[in-house]
């Protein structure tokens, strides 16, 4: 496979994850936050602060006042800001275009379809009434073209890089949203002095990576900060858990570096160091300096990706 | 709406007498071929045939069949204009167009050698000294270069028309790199999916091996040396026009398809650069133009090409098709050559007819010329792109005069041929709902390797939609129906 | 008789900006024919970048070099040692006959046969109402008018270094007659196509012991084709029969063909390349 296309997809991978993430970001803190229990959580400008938190723009000074407007439009259909759920898929489908000749036409034209209902949404529409209808639509349309990855592709190069696009791009925005969970329930604390490690925001956060009810069945209990943290880092078995993308990585890299030994300077040698850091970590361990933690594993993710760059898409 | 007034699909169709008309007669009874589909369509209204389209025209969308239109905001994305009405060539009428198109590509191909080589159809005269001296494609680094197998015109698309004779007549002979081929295999996809029924009623040639006949081509013009040859596609990329043709070909062919800046070139052989390192490539089928191809040897700023690439091809170590240089044999000024070089090369006579040309350049038929422009098409023979084109039947008498003037002054610059009448085809028009007679060519794809030769069975048709026009451009407004070539 | 000479070219590039990604193509190898032999050659370049041979179009050896390091500047040698046969140009002129030498040039075959050189170029292209600046005298020999064509060239032009640029047209120089060995081959080249004479511009250097113009930079001359004797060289910058002194690299239809130096530099902004040559004789 091209070394450039090999790219392309790789970056196909990312961005549709993104897209996935931004979307329920918007989707669960908008409507959570309307029957939220404490007034805070409940108000619209601390839900808008959340948001731009999220997607990379986070506010220097609360007393901003947002206009809900003209945030929803940014973050969903602003094709001139960089983050915007719109530029995603256009770079998604971008990238899918260039590597067209590599994937399936079945794949294709669920992520040309996608590409066209995001172009062709009214703004209008979705900055007044659509929101849930925009992000549930991304969200499904998404889980569409992981099937589409998984059941129409050969699970070849082509499959593996994909795959290592969308699971390091799953790390990353689990690691984003925790994020910026944590900083509301820190802001949330003073508000109606429940502790943080209770606070009503670690349910939102699990709703936002689609994972509420699968710790519900797990713990049986009502979320708490140390839980939450160790079920969406620690977790192997949860789908959305940081450790579980990082597995998906390790297995996915062996496809294109067959060695059993990998050399110390490639980028499958640098995974396994990685995946064997996590996997002996507890949650007490993080909790402790949370900020610490994820500013440490993010810089890892970021070490991969452009160590398989020059491995893998140098061109 | 009530189905009970539901209009019959050709019930307002107007049968123009003066045009020639494929699938109706003069009497409005149908053409032999074209009964069983009228009998087929008749059960659907218009109501019925709107729905269809339209779903055709999304299942084009969705697959990104598209090509992009610019204005002064956006780009927006279009479908190419697909008609749902197919165009029927029965099986006599088509061996013919397939023996003639065969009979064009070998002979251009011979007519290419011939002049990167000894250029004997210059020395005995039949061919003039000037069509090569003044012609801007000729590539003189070509001259002597043997090309793998020999071959120039791997792929050449030839564009015919039925004239109102009943005739068919070549129009052009494109063999830089014709492009269309995808459109035929997409436009029979979306007629099946519409209209699978009617598949049954006629035994259609497949249009889906023409990939295939493709690879056995490049596979056959292999450098010497090279056992089981890699080939790739290179495309100028994504936002070419054809792009959606290229990575068509290439993900049909099974190949790569390659930018200019996924090649490089080391000792003079080329290497594709891939997530295991380089791996070399032998045979290219190349959709960027000569002057692009090497920035070394042709134009500098080109960013599309591979530096250093034309000298591992005329080293012989990668095959280039269509071979550089070949576009001199499609300029205006060979085609009217091509009897004679059938004649020369093939000593045969051509199998379709070529439009009948007066160069102004011969007494007699200068005097012809100036007596019977009302009635002659009047070319310039070195402009291209339509300029300075005089069409005899929509000129005042003040405009004859002031034409005829032109040709005396510089009668070696103007040629002259009869205006021809494109034959028309029942088309859908979105604007009245109803079918009308528009104009239709044929482009055919011809493949020509070492001791292969291909036709593919169909091809494309193309309709100028706009009423009365006889340009069938896509960038004109074009639009294509599927073309079908019946079995024996 | 013979003598070894040493010839090297230097270049260095500047560019405004960084440059990823760059290859190079020098067209300034000395050729092997009947009057010369290349014995060695050396190449160096101050980034230590892959360098290679190859060829160009028609068939000229050329040096290649690619580099993807980032790099704003670029030093780059060539040193080339060689043997130069000696001979008298005028050796080899045999008695003409002049009729059918002029028919002969006339005929189809040979025009056919020497299209190449017979057509006009970009830089071989004469103004209107210049074509007739010099008409042949047909009562005497091909190589006599060329020789007459040769001085009335090297009149005709002023050697003047600076005044104009490797783009310059034949236009500017009938205008204004001042120019370098580039501008002098061009009009040569240009007169003699006229009258029928395939001709083909030539670049290669000049040992200018002999106190010859030439500049310190590449050379460039003229070769017409003389029935009867085949390619013969002109020099109009110096009015002068191509002798053991010009050591030729390439030929083509005008300079475009032979640019000693074509690059392909993958950055953005202005770029400043000179270069200089020394030949020096080795008895």
């Amino acid at each position: 496979m091209l070394a450039r296309v090999a790219n392309n997809l790789f970056w196909m991978g990312r961005y549709i994850e993104r897209a996935e993430h931004v979307a329920r970001y918007l989707n669960v803190n908008y409507f959570s936050s309307l029957d939220a229990p404490n007034e805070l959580s409940q108000s619209r400008q601390f839900v808008l602060q959340s948001m731009m938190f999220l997607v990379g723009e986070p506010l220097d000074d609360d007393s901003t006042i947002l206009k809900e407007e003209d945030i929803l439009f940014n973050i969903g259909l602003n094709a001139s800001v960089p983050y915007s759920i719109i530029n995603n898929v256009k770079h998604a489908r971008e990238n899918a275009n260039s590597a067209r000749d590599l994937i399936s036409t079945e794949l294709y034209e669920s992520i040309n379809k996608f590409y066209h209902f995001v172009i062709n949404y009214s703004i209008e529409d979705f900055t007044k009434k659509g929101l849930y209808d925009f992000t549930v639509n991304i969200t499904e349309m998404t889980a569409i073209l992981r099937g589409k990855i998984r059941g129409t592709l050969l699970h070849d190069e082509v499959y593996a890089i994909i795959m290592l696009g969308i699971n390091l791009e799953r790390a990353t925005q689990v690691i984003r949203i925790i994020n910026a969970k944590f900083n509301d329930a820190v802001k949330a604390k003073g508000s109606y002095g429940d502790k943080i490690s209770h606070s009503f925001e670690w349910t939102t956060l699990l709703k936002c990576v689609e994972s509420y009810d699968m710790m519900r069945r797990y713990y049986k209990k009502t979320p708490s900060s140390i839980s939450t943290l160790e079920f969406l880092i620690l977790n192997p078995d949860c789908p959305r858990s940081v450790i579980n993308s990082i597995n998906q990585v390790h297995k996915h890299i062996k496809v294109l570096d067959e060695s059993k030994s990998p050399d110390k300077n490639s980028t499958a040698f640098l995974i396994s160091k990685v995946k064997g850091e996590y996997e002996f970590k507890f949650a007490e361990e993080i909790e402790e300096d949370i900020q610490g933690f994820i500013e440490k594993i993010l810089n890892s993710l970021v070490q991969i990706s452009l160590k398989m760059e020059n491995e893998f898409f140098n061109y | 709406m009530n189905p009970e007034v539901k209009k019959p699909i050709f019930s307002s169709y107007i049968n123009n007498p003066a045009l020639f008309d494929e699938v109706f007669n003069t009497d409005g009874s149908a053409k032999n071929v074209y009964q069983t589909l009228l009998d087929l369509y008749g059960n659907h209204s218009i109501q019925d045939y709107v729905q269809l389209n339209n779903k055709a025209k999304s299942s084009f969308f969705n697959q990104g069949i598209t090509f992009q239109v610019y204005d002064n905001k956006e780009t927006q994305e279009k479908i190419f204009p697909f008609d749902l009405f197919p165009r029927i060539i029965d099986e006599d009428e088509w061996e013919i167009i397939e023996r003639g198109a065969i009979q064009r590509s070998r002979a251009l191909n011979l007519f290419l050698w011939d002049i990167y080589h000894d250029k004997k159809i210059i020395k005995d005269g039949i061919v003039p000294l000037d069509l090569i001296s003044s012609s801007a494609n000729y590539l003189h680094q070509m001259i002597g270069v043997d090309p793998p197998g020999g071959i120039y015109n791997h792929i050449s698309g030839t564009d015919i028309i039925k004239h109102s004779d009943g005739n068919y007549y070549v129009l052009e002979d494109n063999i830089r790199c014709p492009s269309g081929v995808s459109y035929v295999i997409c436009n029979r996809t979306a007629l099946k999916r519409a209209l699978f029924g009617v598949f049954n009623h006629y035994k259609t040639h497949s249009v889906t091996n023409y990939a295939e006949n493709l690879l056995d081509i490049l596979e056959s013009v292999k450098p010497k040396g090279v056992d089981v040859p890699n080939c790739v596609v290179i495309t100028p990329g994504m936002y070419n026009s054809a792009f959606y043709e290229h990575s068509y070909l290439a993900k049909a062919m099974g190949v790569e398809l390659v930018e200019g800046r996924d090649l490089f070139v080391e000792n003079d052989f080329v290497y594709m650069k891939t997530i295991r390192g380089p791996i070399k490539v032998d045979v290219i089928y190349r959709r960027v133009d000569d002057q692009y191809l090497d920035p070394l040897e042709f134009r500098a700023d080109s960013s599309l090409g591979v530096p250093g690439l034309f000298a591992a091809y005329i080293k012989g170590n990668v095959c280039l098709a269509n071979a550089p240089g070949t576009g001199v044999a499609d300029d205006k000024a060979i085609y009217t050559y091509m009897p004679e070089i059938i004649k020369y090369y093939l000593d045969e006579t051509p199998i379709l007819n070529n439009v009948h040309t007066y160069h102004c350049s011969r007494p007699n038929e200068l005097k012809y010329v100036l007596e019977h422009i009302h009635e002659l098409v009047v070319k310039p023979v070195d402009e291209a792109g339509g300029y300075g084109i005089s069409i005899g039947n929509r000129l005042s008498k003040a405009e004859i005069k002031v034409v005829q003037e032109e040709i005396k002054q510089n009668p070696r610059k103007y040629i002259a041929q009869p205006i021809m009448s494109l034959s028309v085809h029942p088309t859908y028009i979105d604007d009245s709902e109803s079918f009308e007679q528009r104009h239709v060519d044929l482009r055919t794809f011809t493949l020509l390797g070492n001791n292969k030769e291909f036709v593919l069975k169909g091809g494309l048709s193309r309709v100028a939609l706009k009423k009365g026009n006889l340009i069938v451009n896509s960038s004109q407004g074009g639009g294509s129906k599927d073309t079908w070539v019946l079995k024996k | 008789m013979s003598f070894e000479y040493s010839v090297t070219y230097y270049a260095e590039n500047n560019y405004e900006n960084p440059v990823e990604n760059a290859y190079w193509q020098f067209l300034i190898v000395p050729e092997n024919n009947d009057t010369q032999e290349l014995i060695s050659v050396e190449i160096k370049n101050s980034l230590e970048a892959k360098s290679g041979f190859s060829q160009n179009g028609f068939g000229f050896q050329t040096i290649r070099i690619n580099t993807s390091e980032r790099f704003q500047k670029i030093n780059f040698s060539a040193t080339f040692k060689l043997k130069k046969i000696s001979f008298n140009p005028f050796g080899q002129i045999p008695i003409f006959d002049i009729p059918s030498n002029y028919e002969l040039v006339k005929s189809l075959n040979f025009k056919v046969d020497h299209e190449p050189y017979l057509r006009e170029t970009k830089y071989t292209a004469l103004p209107a109402g210049s074509e007739n600046l010099f008409v042949f005298d047909t009562s005497i020999s091909i190589f006599d008018n060329l020789q007459k064509l040769n001085k009335w060239v090297y009149l005709f032009i002023h050697f003047n270094t600076g005044v104009t640029h490797v783009n310059t047209l034949l236009e500017e120089i009938i205008n204004n007659p001042e120019g370098v060995c580039q501008d002098f081959t061009h009009l040569f080249c240009a007169l003699s196509k006229k009258n029928n004479i395939p001709t083909r511009y030539v670049s290669g250097y000049l040992h200018q012991g002999n106190g010859y113009f030439g500049d310190s930079q590449m050379h460039a001359w003229a070769e017409a084709y003389i029935p009867q004797v085949g390619w013969i060289g002109f020099d109009p910058t110096n009015n002068l029969l191509v002798n053991d002194n010009h050591i030729k690299v390439a030929h083509g239809k005008d300079y475009n063909d032979c640019s000693p130096l074509k690059g392909v530099v993958y950055s953005q902004g202005a770029n400043k390349t000179s270069h200089f040559v020394e030949v020096q004789a080795e008895q």
